[in-house]
């Protein structure tokens, strides 16, 4: 390849891009907010994927809300004793969680109290490199920024249901920064939790069961029904139809992006194919009557749109990057994942995919250097004498 | 050393350029093709010059079938026998002179000193060393002139073809053209000028003038 590369023709090719300059200009713009916003879309959208299905990986097999009334309502031990001595049922956890509502600020608070809810709490310590002790509480940044708007910024005043106030110091700031950005989240002690929402020591939000047997979830799930009738029965496997539902409604949005971008991403390339100006295709022949080959004059206008298409790519590649990763995908996301999302209260972590990439570059450079040596092709195997006419 | 043997050639909708033209070019010949707008002069340079192919019959140069050659041969033919010499010049206006006279070196990938070499060599012999940077669409039309000559004998080509030369150019500035091919024939370059100015037609070191009437030799 490298004995063939001739610098001159790319030379040539960097000038005639100069000499067209607002018109290639305008183009490369163009074709940079595509990739951008393409690639933006594929990152975020296999950001979320990849996240739920996580997620789900190590979710409990089956997860058991009480209700009354079709209202929840929380458990107790006993309850969570009679799912223990199901046969089948390898592990039941009671789980405490809920959410406070900050009346001042007209938000809510999400409180995850930290011993019940092990893999996840403890993936949110981990980043945070903070002991959790005694009364104290850890924030999320947002929840952190919250309280500061209204001065709390050591400690917070609880209100409990017979109006006494249970002040709780911060101890910490939660790190992960996907959470910073999007929810108020708080962690804290079971004890802790119990006290704020006065729940008494048998009392737990719902009940997570982990069954020996995968073949046998949905047969103890039909004890579960048997012995609570009223409860909420998700198995794992639900939870992934609801999640990939919410999820296929986003790629609607998707969907929609994807069509505009290629939509005007093939009216440049259509522009192109539709042939070359008149002012081309005469250099074209002129280029050929001073002795170019087919090959030389392809190899020019190769060159020309690899620098156009390639440079938009990269640019446009680089920016969705940043856009993902820097400022967590601002505005895209949100669509993606609205407030009533059951995504919403989770991590997102992203990971660069390089799969989309390959996409976005496959449904990108390829076709515009297509469409740029195409026409020219043609023009340059018509008779030169012809085309100088 | 160039040969036209029985030669017609039809463009579109059946229009007649040539009628079975015989025609033969010694090497070191300054030969004017003489007539008319439309008599078929142009298209006897652009079959000897590979651009377009001839309906009936054969070019032949140094015993090569031109009309027979593949395209790419027919490229490689061009960049190292031809050097032409347009009506309206055919150069870029946007390229500076220099860029210019190097088009027809770009894809032979020589070292860049030789490049450098042949552009000082062809614009000192041709008289626009000062205008080497200049873009071409500052220049005046002589300059242009120049500068289509430089280009065409920068791959010092045996044979040289010239279009209706000083179709647009003043007495004085064909005068200037004259004296160049005269210096061009002086290096034994086989010359031919097709041409419906009378200057050409009684200068002393013109070889031959054909006269060219609806696509025949009369």
């Amino acid at each position: 390849m490298t004995d063939k590369f001739n610098p001159y023709l790319f030379k040539y090719a960097y000038g005639v891009l100069l000499r067209s300059f607002s018109k290639n200009l305008f183009i490369f713009i163009t074709l940079t907010l595509l990739v951008a916003l393409l690639s933006a879309t594929l990152f975020l959208s296999s950001s979320i994927k990849n996240e739920y299905t996580t997620r789900v990986s190590n979710q409990a097999d089956i997860i058991i809300t009480n209700q009354k009334a079709m209202q929840y309502r929380t458990f107790n031990l006993n309850q969570l004793q009679r799912v223990l001595n199901i046969e089948g049922v390898k592990s039941a956890r009671g789980r405490l969680y809920g959410a406070y509502y900050f009346e001042k600020a007209d938000k809510k608070l999400n409180i995850i109290a930290l011993d019940e809810f092990e893999s996840y709490s403890n993936r949110l310590l981990d980043e945070t490199n903070t002991e959790l002790e005694g009364a104290s509480m850890i924030l999320s940044a947002q929840a952190k920024n919250l309280l500061e708007e209204y001065y709390y910024k050591e400690y917070f005043n609880f209100i409990k249901e017979n109006g006494s106030l249970r002040k709780v110091p911060i101890k910490g700031i939660l790190k992960s920064k996907d959470i910073q950005k999007r929810e108020n989240l708080i962690l804290m002690r079971s004890e802790l939790f119990r006290d704020i929402f006065d729940m008494d020591e048998r009392e737990i939000s719902d009940i997570s069961v982990t069954v020996s047997n995968p073949d046998e979830v949905a047969f103890i799930a039909q004890k579960l029904e048997e012995i609570f009738p009223n409860a909420k029965i998700a198995l794992k496997k639900d939870t992934l139809v609801v999640y990939e539902r919410s999820y296929n409604l986003k790629s609607g949005f998707f969907l929609s992006i994807f069509i505009v971008s290629f939509f005007t991403f093939f009216i440049i390339i259509y522009d192109k194919l539709s042939g070359v100006s008149s002012h081309e295709k005469k250099e074209i022949g002129v280029l050929k009557a001073l002795g170019w080959r087919v090959r030389d004059v392809l190899e020019a206008k190769f060159y020309e749109a690899l620098l156009l298409s390639l440079g938009a790519y990269i640019l446009g590649t680089f920016l969705a990057l940043l856009y993902v990763y820097l400022f967590n995908g601002a505005i895209l996301l949100d669509i993606f994942l609205s407030q009533n999302d059951t995504l919403h209260h989770v991590a997102i972590s992203f990971t660069p995919s390089i799969a989309s990439m390959i996409l976005v570059f496959l449904l990108s450079v390829p076709p515009y250097i297509f469409a740029t040596i195409i026409p020219s092709w043609r023009v340059a195997t018509t008779d030169a004498d012809e085309v100088m006419r | 050393m160039i040969e036209l043997k029985h030669i017609s050639k039809y463009y579109e909708k059946n229009i007649k350029a040539l009628d079975d033209v015989n025609l033969s070019f010694k090497e070191g010949e300054l030969i004017v093709l003489k007539g008319v707008s439309g008599s078929g002069k142009s298209t006897i340079l652009s079959l000897i010059a590979g651009l377009t192919k001839p309906s009936r019959g054969e070019v032949i140069v140094d015993t090569k079938h031109i009309s027979k050659l593949a395209d790419h041969f027919i490229s490689l033919y061009r960049r190292e026998n031809i050097g032409f010499v347009f009506q309206r010049y055919n150069l870029i206006p946007s390229l500076s002179v220099k860029e210019n006279i190097l088009l027809p070196l770009l894809p032979m990938k020589l070292k860049k000193e030789e490049l450098e070499r042949r552009v000082v060599e062809v614009t000192e012999l041709f008289k626009i060393a000062d205008k080497k940077e200049s873009l071409v669409k500052n220049l005046s039309g002589g300059e242009q002139q120049r500068v289509a000559i430089a280009r065409s004998n920068v791959n010092s080509p045996k044979i040289i073809l010239a279009d209706e030369p000083t179709a647009n150019l003043d007495e004085t500035l064909s005068l200037e053209f004259i004296a160049m091919i005269e210096e061009l024939k002086s290096k034994n370059r086989t010359i031919i000028i097709a041409t419906h100015d009378p200057l050409f037609f009684n200068l002393a070191f013109v070889d031959r003038v054909v006269n060219i009437k609806q696509g025949k030799i009369v």
